[in-house]
């Protein structure tokens, strides 16, 4: 009787636990369910899961030129030796190639590509173009010119034919360009080095620093500009090169091309340059009279400066700072009272022409 | 002067009545504030537009203060004529003590005349008090005068002007209102040839273009209504304030050397690192594209 009883018991107890074995293997079937629909309800277009790298890729022309445009976020940009675009992101909803060749062969590949980059809101409404809060990283084909803005983000760009970049506030790296450059920042800093070909810089408050930077060809130029930011150039040998900044200080380093011109502007920093101590150049060179010029090299005036006031007559101070080199006189020039004063001398044979204005700074040649 | 500045100042610069520091500071200010550049091209091209379209009044013979002036310092003269006549007629103390030793008869006839003039002059109170124009009331006075002193004819010498009939014109001409215009207030227009010129506004040669194209550039940069975001905000004026300094400084060697080049090239050069950089604050708030 008694094992009657137990075999009873014991057959309840296996359908209660068979029941709660089913009920719990329904309940987290439903489960699942109801969080895989909640899924695709947050991302019903793009078919991308949050966090989940959306990676996307294009047959272009090796000479193509991309564009990529975001409103905020990093952007990387590589020159590889496919001919294709690989664009990917972690942050973004969608991606997608904008073909804008004026002749759309489907047979050939891209000329010109836009790289659309849509995030949530964008994706909602296609319209709002570089209005993206993402970081995106892209490889190009090396003979590619890239097109990229930013506004708050960084900027990368590293072996390309030609670079343009633009960030309001982030700092922009371009390395191994071999075209061309032209990069501005309002805010954030420029950083060029080891490139080629022509070179436009401009940056209102930040720091401008260039290495080793030569032209393709020779009418390759370098232009660089701030408003209070300093500019640091070494080994730039480009045959015309401008630097002009309202604030900073301008130093250049390394040396000077053959036939080459060196224009440099400030209004209230120093110009510093590093020449070799075999340099040779010509120097025209308008300063204050409140500020002087320090030369290392021993320089040949072609025509003395304008006489200073006699209530305030000028002699240097010797014994203090580089030496100076005696000045020879050739061809006095009597002048009225001026603020500015100019100098046009010569080191060597002059081979190169540095032209410089600084209104309220000090210039210092320097042998390095 | 780092302070905007106010309408009353920037008309009288326009009208040349600062002293000279003041001028060139107004100047100075003008050509690095871009604000108060434009609320002086404003004001100027107002002042411009009132007085051409006031020219004819002006040219017109139209009675102005300086007539005014004329006919009180003439109506000044009579009285002071009148003095001395008056002494004249007292050395004739024996005609008015004869007069005034008077008998029965007479004292009738001066009492009659008394009140006759007591009652002229009440009646004329109370036409006096019903006008109130000062034209009238010198109209007034100078008729009076020409009537206590007819012979004196100093005044119609002086001042043809003076006829009785032209007198009325001395209230000012009813002018109407421009559509559209914006009153502004603008210093006696000085028909008379001697008056001087109001003072322009010296700009350096070739300063005015970039003056034009920095207001240009700064309205296009007000214009957008998006706020500027803060970090942007941040940098564009402390950058500005950084090129307007330059410009200041600039600005001030190259009017204290009109003849040397190089300090208007340093001006130029400043003025158009504020043209490139207001061009980049305007490329950044209008952008935002790809630039293709």
């Amino acid at each position: 009787m008694s094992a009657e009883v137990a075999d009873t018991e014991r057959a309840g107890s296996k359908l209660r636990k068979k029941w709660f074995a089913v009920w719990a293997v329904i309940g987290l079937l439903v489960s699942l369910a109801g969080s895989t629909a909640a899924h695709e309800n947050s991302n019903p277009e793009s078919g991308e899961k949050p966090g989940e790298k959306i990676d996307r890729t294009m047959t272009v022309d090796p000479a193509a030129i991309v564009t990529l445009c975001v409103a905020s976020g990093t952007l990387k940009v590589r020159g590889w030796e496919k001919d294709e675009i690989h664009v990917r992101s972690l942050d973004a909803a969608q991606i997608e190639f904008k073909r804008i060749d004026k002749t759309k062969d489907p047979a050939k590949p891209a000329m010109r590509v836009d790289v659309m980059v849509l995030d949530r809101s964008a994706a909602r409404n296609p319209r709002l173009d570089c209005q993206a809060l993402a970081s995106v990283e892209m490889d190009v084909p090396a003979g590619a010119t890239v097109q990229v803005q930013t506004r708050d983000g960084d900027i990368t760009i590293v072996g390309v034919a030609g670079a343009y970049a633009g960030s309001q506030n982030g700092d922009i790296m371009i390395e191994r360009a071999t075209k061309l450059v032209e990069a501005g920042s309002v805010g954030g800093s420029i950083y060029l080095k080891d490139s080629t070909g022509r070179v436009s810089l401009s940056s209102a408050g930040g720091v401008v620093e260039v290495m080793n930077v030569r032209p393709s060809d020779d009418e390759d130029t370098f232009e660089v500009g701030t408003v209070s930011g300093d500019i640091q150039l070494s080994r730039v040998s480009n045959p015309k090169v401008t630097a002009k900044t309202v604030n900073g200080t301008v130093t250049m380093t390394g040396p000077l091309a053959k036939a080459g011109y060196y224009s440099f502007t400030n209004m209230a920093g120093d110009v510093v340059l590093g020449m070799p101590h075999d340099a040779s150049f010509r120097l025209i060179a308008k300063v204050s009279e409140k500020h002087d010029i320090v030369s290392d090299f021993a320089l040949k005036y072609l025509s003395e400066p304008p006489t200073p006031p006699p209530a305030k007559p000028r002699t240097p101070a010797p014994g203090t700072g580089p030496v100076v080199a005696p000045i020879k006189v050739e061809k006095p020039v009597s002048v009225t009272q001026h603020v500015l004063r100019r100098v046009n001398a010569i080191c060597g044979t002059g081979d190169a022409t540095i032209s410089i204005a600084s209104f309220g700074g000090t210039v210092r040649l320097k042998k390095i | 002067m780092t302070r905007c500045l106010d309408e009353g100042k920037l008309q009288s610069y326009f009208d040349g009545e600062l002293p000279i520091e003041m001028m060139e500071s107004v100047t100075s200010h003008l050509a690095s504030c871009v604000t108060c550049a434009a609320a002086a091209r404003e004001l100027e091209e107002e002042s411009a537009f009132v007085m051409s379209a006031l020219a004819t009044e002006f040219e017109a013979s139209v009675p102005t203060e300086r007539l005014r002036e004329r006919i009180n310092e003439a109506v000044l003269g009579d009285r002071l004529a009148i003095a001395p006549s008056t002494q004249k007629t007292s050395g004739l103390a024996g005609f008015f003590s004869g007069l005034l030793n008077f008998g029965t008869q007479r004292t009738l006839g001066y009492a009659s005349l008394a009140v006759v003039l007591a009652f002229a002059a009440i009646v004329g109170v109370v036409k006096m008090r019903t006008t109130t124009a000062p034209a009238q009331v010198d109209k007034t006075t100078a008729q009076a005068g020409n009537k206590q002193q007819p012979e004196s004819n100093a005044v119609a010498q002086t001042s043809p002007d003076r006829a009785s009939d032209e007198i009325p014109e001395l209230k000012l001409p009813v002018r109407e209102t421009p559509k559209g215009f914006v009153p502004v207030r603008y210093n006696k227009p000085a028909p008379m040839s001697t008056s001087p010129k109001p003072a322009q506004v010296k700009l350096i040669p070739g300063e005015r273009s970039y003056l034009q194209a920095i207001a240009r550039l700064d309205s296009t940069i007000k214009s957008n209504k998006k706020s500027m975001r803060p970090a942007l905000q941040v940098e564009f004026e402390r950058n500005l304030q950084v090129v307007d300094r330059a410009i200041a400084a600039t600005r001030s060697a190259a009017k204290s050397n009109p003849n040397d080049p190089d300090a208007a090239d340093f001006m130029f050069a400043a003025y158009q690192s504020k043209v490139d950089l207001l061009n980049t604050i305007a490329d950044a708030r209008v952008g935002g594209g790809r630039g293709h």
